[in-house]
């Protein structure tokens, strides 16, 4: 009787300590999706309440102000930094948003470079939104693409080209270390570090970058320009002198002509929200890429009518994708071209990966029933045991929240255009998705001006 | 029952700490607060090593023994250094320019000619609407500013990254340009290292 009762204790207590284990790890994972937290910042944004969802955004940041930074900037508040940075350039806080791309530049860069253990251990046995974020190239090159955006504006060529130059170097690894050649972001981020380049008088380096944006369809505009740089620099290649070639037709630009550079941005990315779906089906999904034990274990559970469904991230509906921008300087209207379609390369990668995530959210099943079972089994089958065991595989389902973290305020589409004007002031007018940009622009003889838009709603 | 009370003892003295204050420390008190590196940008150790590298080696260049025969006739202008980097180090620039301008006021052998003067200098050459200081004209600022010398540099850096790693090789340029002749005087150069990994 008595070494029952001592059985029974030591079983109660290492249960209980498999409770308080996981009790602790929820403390330490935290529970709600990454969607759910920045749901009012996409609700005030659809609103046109920008400065509404900075607000939201400073309250998740647990900040005071625009400029503040928080505490630490590490895991997710990297990417609500992103988030805030997209919709102070859209609120044309250029200072502010500079600061906010730099800060989450670096910080989305360490948690590429970070290795924690805790990561894996979280990614298999719970969630994969417990694990460090890592980037997908397009938003790596995104961020010093927009923020080039941020100091054009402020005509500051030099802190364009430290945009451009980290760009390279993020361009540089993603062709080298993961043979990622033909990102079409890289088209927008080779218009603007061209132009960057070509205003500071750097022509062979401004050539190599519209030698990069003319890869990418989209950048016929840049034909004039290149047709007037080629003879100036020593930097050529085919590409360069077939578009030299198509803009030999226009005269080159008069003494008392400057040049004005439109960059809008409008509609919203696709975000990631969580879905569940019958357990059958995502076996199907996965059918080709699941190891035979887990097929079988997966087939096995359902088939006890133990696990009937599946939790795992996946895409929302953009917005804004069809949207026609409009862009008026000294009352005509000027031709915009697409340069990216940025919702496009969120899909694109999306379905390079939503299988091995389908697959990830199945072994975090397995795991999670197995742990139970584990339990269960330590308890020698007692009622206390069987409890414990339900307990814990609850506990974790909870915690089991689906990776919807993304950069969620980033637009759908962006697209340009360069035009010559006279010397002087002149009004334009540009106008995305509802939101409009009025603004009397000074161009200087031989000068330039880059404005821009982002409607991200 | 003994592990139960191990772990709540141990869950408690764990939430107990976890929730520790930040601290602000003097550098005067704790003087290793300034060796760690915090970033791959350029710090205050950064420009001490680069600084002392290049002015050590002017102090011996034969421009600086003209400027002590000269007795200190000799205008120079310090020019802003170019950030051909690929971080923004522009205040830790802004930091080594005002460092080298008081090495060489206080070396008393050159007669400085004051930064505010610069400015107005650079408005008048590039226009009040955007006097942004261009590299280019710096022989035109000279000559409006009366200098007879000035010096300039620039940081150029290599910026490498691997799956773990970050890695910034700064190279820190300095050099004398004789306005009259745009002939380089002395030029020497520093080199500092950043990794994040």
């Amino acid at each position: 009787m008595t070494l029952m009762k001592a059985m029974e204790a030591t079983n109660a207590g290492r249960g209980l300590a498999s409770v308080l284990t996981a009790g602790f790890v929820s403390v330490l994972v935290g529970c709600s999706g990454h969607s759910e937290r920045t749901l009012p910042v996409r609700t005030a944004l659809d609103e046109g309440a920008p400065r509404a969802a900075i607000h939201a955004l400073n309250k998740e940041l647990e900040v005071d102000h625009d400029g503040d930074m928080p505490t630490k900037i590490e895991g997710d508040n990297a990417l609500l930094v992103l988030d805030r940075a997209s919709i102070q350039q859209s609120l044309a806080q250029w200072k502010l948003a500079q600061n906010d791309f730099q800060a989450a530049d670096k910080a989305i860069d360490m948690l590429d470079l970070a290795h924690n253990a805790g990561d894996s251990i979280g990614t298999y046995m719970f969630s994969d939104s417990s694990g460090k974020y890592v980037a997908p190239p397009y938003e790596k090159l995104l961020i010093n693409t927009l923020n080039m955006i941020d100091y054009l504006e402020e005509g500051d060529l030099s802190g364009a080209k430290i945009e451009a130059r980290r760009l390279a170097v993020m361009q540089k690894y993603y062709a080298d270390q993961l043979n990622a050649r033909d990102n079409p972001i890289l088209g927008l981020g080779g218009f603007l570090a061209g132009l960057a380049f070509e205003k500071a008088g750097d022509i062979d380096e401004a050539l190599r970058w519209y030698d990069e944006a003319l890869a990418f369809t989209g950048y016929d505009v840049l034909a004039p320009t290149i047709a007037r740089l080629l003879p100036q620099g020593t930097y050529s290649s085919p590409r360069l002198k077939q578009a030299a070639a198509r803009g030999q037709a226009e005269p080159p630009l008069a003494d008392d002509e400057g040049e004005v550079i439109f960059v809008i941005g409008y509609g919203r990315v696709p975000h990631k929200i969580p879905k569940r779906i019958p357990i059958g089906l995502a076996l199907t999904m996965v059918s080709g890429s699941i190891s035979p034990g887990n097929y079988a274990m997966a087939n096995k559970l359902a088939a006890q009518g133990l696990v009937t469904w599946v939790n795992y991230p996946t895409l929302a509906p953009g917005q804004g994708s069809y949207a026609i921008p409009q862009c008026v300087i000294d009352g005509q209207y000027v031709r915009l071209e697409e340069a990216v379609n940025v919702s496009q390369q969120v899909r694109e990668e999306w379905k390079n990966i939503e299988g091995k995530v389908i697959l990830s959210a199945i072994t975090r099943l397995i795991t999670r029933l197995a742990v139970g079972g584990g339990i269960q089994a330590a308890t020698k089958g007692s009622l206390f045991g069987t409890l414990l065991s339900l307990g814990t595989q609850a506990t974790m389902t909870a915690l089991d929240t689906p990776d919807t973290r993304s950069w969620e305020t980033l637009p759908a589409r962006i697209a340009i255009a360069r035009v010559r004007v006279k010397a002087g002031t002149h009004p334009t007018h540009l106008d995305a998705r509802g939101v409009t940009r009025d603004q009397p622009l000074a161009v200087a003889k031989g000068g330039w001006s880059l404005v821009s838009l982002m409607a991200l709603r | 029952m003994k592990t139960t009370f191990g772990l709540v003892g141990l869950l408690a003295i764990g939430l107990a700490t976890s929730g520790c204050g930040k601290e602000y420390v003097r550098g005067s008190q704790d003087p290793s607060i300034d060796n760690a590196a915090m970033s791959t940008g350029i710090d205050k150790d950064d420009i001490q090593r680069m600084l002392s590298e290049n002015l050590n080696n002017l102090r011996n260049a034969p421009v600086m023994d003209k400027w002590r025969a000269d007795r200190g006739q000799d205008t120079v202008a310090v020019f802003p250094f170019q950030n051909d980097t690929t971080e923004h180090i522009e205040p830790a620039l802004s930091a080594i320019l005002s460092e080298a301008e008081t090495w060489l006021v206080d070396a008393g052998t050159t007669t400085v000619i004051s930064r505010e003067r610069q400015n107005q200098m650079i408005a008048e050459v590039e226009g009040h609407t955007n006097p942004v200081f261009n590299p280019a004209h710096v022989a035109q600022y000279g000559k409006q500013l009366g200098a007879k010398y000035f010096i300039t540099g620039k940081v150029a850096a290599s910026d490498e990254r691997t799956d773990d790693a970050r890695r910034v090789q700064y190279f820190f340029f300095m050099q004398v340009i004789e306005v009259e002749t745009s002939a380089i005087r002395w030029q020497h150069k520093a080199y500092v290292t950043k990794m994040v990994r």
